[in-house]
């Protein structure tokens, strides 16, 4: 029981590291995009006017992709309480 | 020649200004045209149009896209810049705009932006290619789309990543087989342009897809109930909730039209346990209502949705259960300070729709409303390009999101979600009371000190107009 609890710990804390990761990344790439969406504004061109608008979407996507990412950390936080609590009257 | 031509219409118009001046002047005034100015002032040109089509035929006229009337005092709302009291957000960081509806649910919903599309039928109001227009540029802007009271169209299904279902008053979409497939169910029991009348769409309006979708027999007319079938006690809607969060795992909400009995509505939802409320104020838009039901009924959307928020604050459920703002929003202004008073997201209908048009309107125009181009069954329903329609909702969604951003960034705030009551002032004292914004003309200092004189006034005030009337010389 032990042994499984560890490792059911064990992965809970994985996707909780993994997902720090894909937030970190998803930040990151909304910067790059928020940046290519300002160099193809300057261009004055209408079709790259209309990339730089999908750019910019894109950037508030990623934001979005942070958003659920922090939902999800805190989710399995909650669960990795919810075994401790679990835990703790047995012990 | 073009100079002549010219010349001649020049020397047209100049006779007929001439002669129409001479008659206005000659003719008795209750013989004269320009009778009809002062009449059409008196009564309004939409009322004075609509009395005649009423003596037309006989029956209401259905006035599409719901009240003209603003009821809604937005324009009475400012929002309130920081420069050294709280530091305006650096422009190099983002704004979030990423919203999550119903947070209690299995499998919450989140948009990318606070923004979603309104519930509007395909059949009983849009052609399946706008329906399809509409679910395309939310899908590349990240949000959501409705499907109305409809059954579950299979092209909509597939355009939209997230799809809201309305498990709706005709039945059409109240079955596991269609709710199953749904990102969340939301319960329309009415809406703000018609409260919760019943309607109909005759069967000769009904094509062969309509009837597919809907699977209406043919022959048959399409009605919604003025009750959800099946749902005739407080419990029975209970139960409802209950079944379908249990059963799909995804936020189930209530879809009401605002009204005055508001709290005692929002109590039973809460009781429910749903996990989203969506108030549909007074202002919200229809296919086609008749004109009292879309004037006359109903609450405004900003007391609606300043009302649900205090309600779900009061009762501790404020994140849990997430409120959607609809109803005559148009700007980006108005998004914002629907959210500002406390709605998690809104929903856009009419604005929505007249976007997806944008620049194809001159094909319609000036011999059609624009509309035709999207509205089922309409003359100029083949004409409407879907890639073209669902470019110019997204490059609206994005300008408005856009918009808000940089209202977020001169009040300090890094996401859509923190704006609230105190980033805003409001110019009318009464207003400012019943909302809970500060009122403009005094300083936050002052607000409390002002305010207590203010009943007294406003009793006074009350109580000396009769004196006042009576004592008029002329009585």
């Amino acid at each position: 029981m032990d042994k499984q609890q560890t490792s059911l710990n064990d992965t809970l804390s994985y996707i909780h590291s993994e997902l720090n990761r894909v937030q970190t990344i998803a930040g990151t790439l909304s910067t790059s995009e928020s940046k290519h969406y300002k160099e193809l504004t300057d261009m004055g061109d209408d079709r790259l006017n209309q990339i730089a608008n999908e750019e910019q979407n894109a950037a508030r996507q990623l934001g979005e992709v942070k958003q659920i990412c922090i939902n999800l950390v805190q989710k399995v936080e909650d669960i990795k309480n919810q075994y401790k609590q679990q835990e703790s009257p047995d012990r | 020649m073009f100079k002549f031509v010219s010349n001649f219409m020049r020397s047209m118009v100049n006779e007929t200004v001439d002669k129409a001046i001479e008659r206005l002047a000659r003719d008795q005034y209750t013989e004269n045209l320009f009778e009809m100015m002062p009449v059409s002032k008196k009564v309004n040109p939409i009322n004075l149009i609509e009395l005649v089509m009423r003596s037309r035929k006989g029956q209401p006229p259905g006035r599409p896209l719901g009240t003209h009337m603003r009821f809604s005092p937005w324009d009475k709302l400012l929002f309130n810049p920081v420069h050294l009291y709280r530091f305006p957000t650096p422009e190099d960081v983002g704004i979030s705009t990423a919203v999550t509806i119903g947070k209690r649910a299995r499998n919450p919903l989140t948009i990318s932006i606070p923004i979603m599309i309104a519930g509007m039928s395909y059949g009983g109001a849009l052609s399946k290619k706008a329906k399809i227009a509409l679910a395309q540029a939310a899908t590349r802007i990240g949000t959501a789309t409705n499907t109305g009271e409809a059954g579950l169209m299979e092209e909509e299904r597939e355009a939209a990543d997230l799809l809201i279902g309305q498990y709706n008053r005709g039945g059409w979409l109240n079955t596991p087989d269609k709710y199953m497939q749904l990102d969340a169910i939301e319960i329309q029991l009415g809406q703000g342009a018609q409260g919760s009348t019943p309607q109909r769409t005759p069967a000769k309006n009904i094509g062969r897809e309509y009837h597919e979708v809907f699977e209406i027999p043919k022959g048959e007319d399409a009605l919604i109930h003025s009750r959800l079938p099946g749902v005739d006690t407080k419990e029975q809607f209970i139960s409802l909730v209950r079944k379908l969060k249990e059963e799909t795992g995804v936020p189930v909400g209530l879809k009401i039209a605002a009204t005055h009995h508001l709290e005692k509505e929002l109590q039973i939802a809460l009781e429910a346990e749903v996990d989203f409320i969506t108030v549909d104020g007074a202002e919200g838009g229809t296919h086609a209502a008749a004109p009292i039901l879309e004037d006359d009924v109903g609450l405004p959307t900003m007391y609606a949705v300043s009302r649900a928020a205090r309600f779900l604050s009061r009762k501790g459920a404020t994140g849990d259960v997430s409120l959607i703002a609809t109803g005559g929003l148009v700007t980006p202004g108005d998004y914002l300070k629907a959210l500002a008073l406390g709605a998690d997201a809104v929903y856009i209908g009419t604005t929505a729709v007249m976007a997806l048009v944008g620049d194809q309107m001159t094909r319609a125009m000036p011999f059609e409303p624009p509309t035709d181009l999207v509205v089922y069954q309409a003359k100029m329903t083949d004409k409407l390009d879907l890639e073209r329609g669902a470019t110019s909702l997204f490059n609206y969604l994005n300008a408005s999101s856009r918009e808000m951003e940089l209202v977020c960034y001169t009040l300090g705030k890094t996401s859509v979600s923190d704006v609230n009551r105190e980033d805003l002032c409001c110019l009318d004292p009464f207003l400012a009371r019943a909302i809970g914004v500060e009122l403009a003309f005094i300083s936050p200092e002052e607000q409390s000190e002002y305010f207590e004189g203010l009943p007294e006034m406003a009793h006074e005030q009350v109580n000396r107009q009769p004196e006042s009337y009576t004592q008029h010389p002329l009585h």
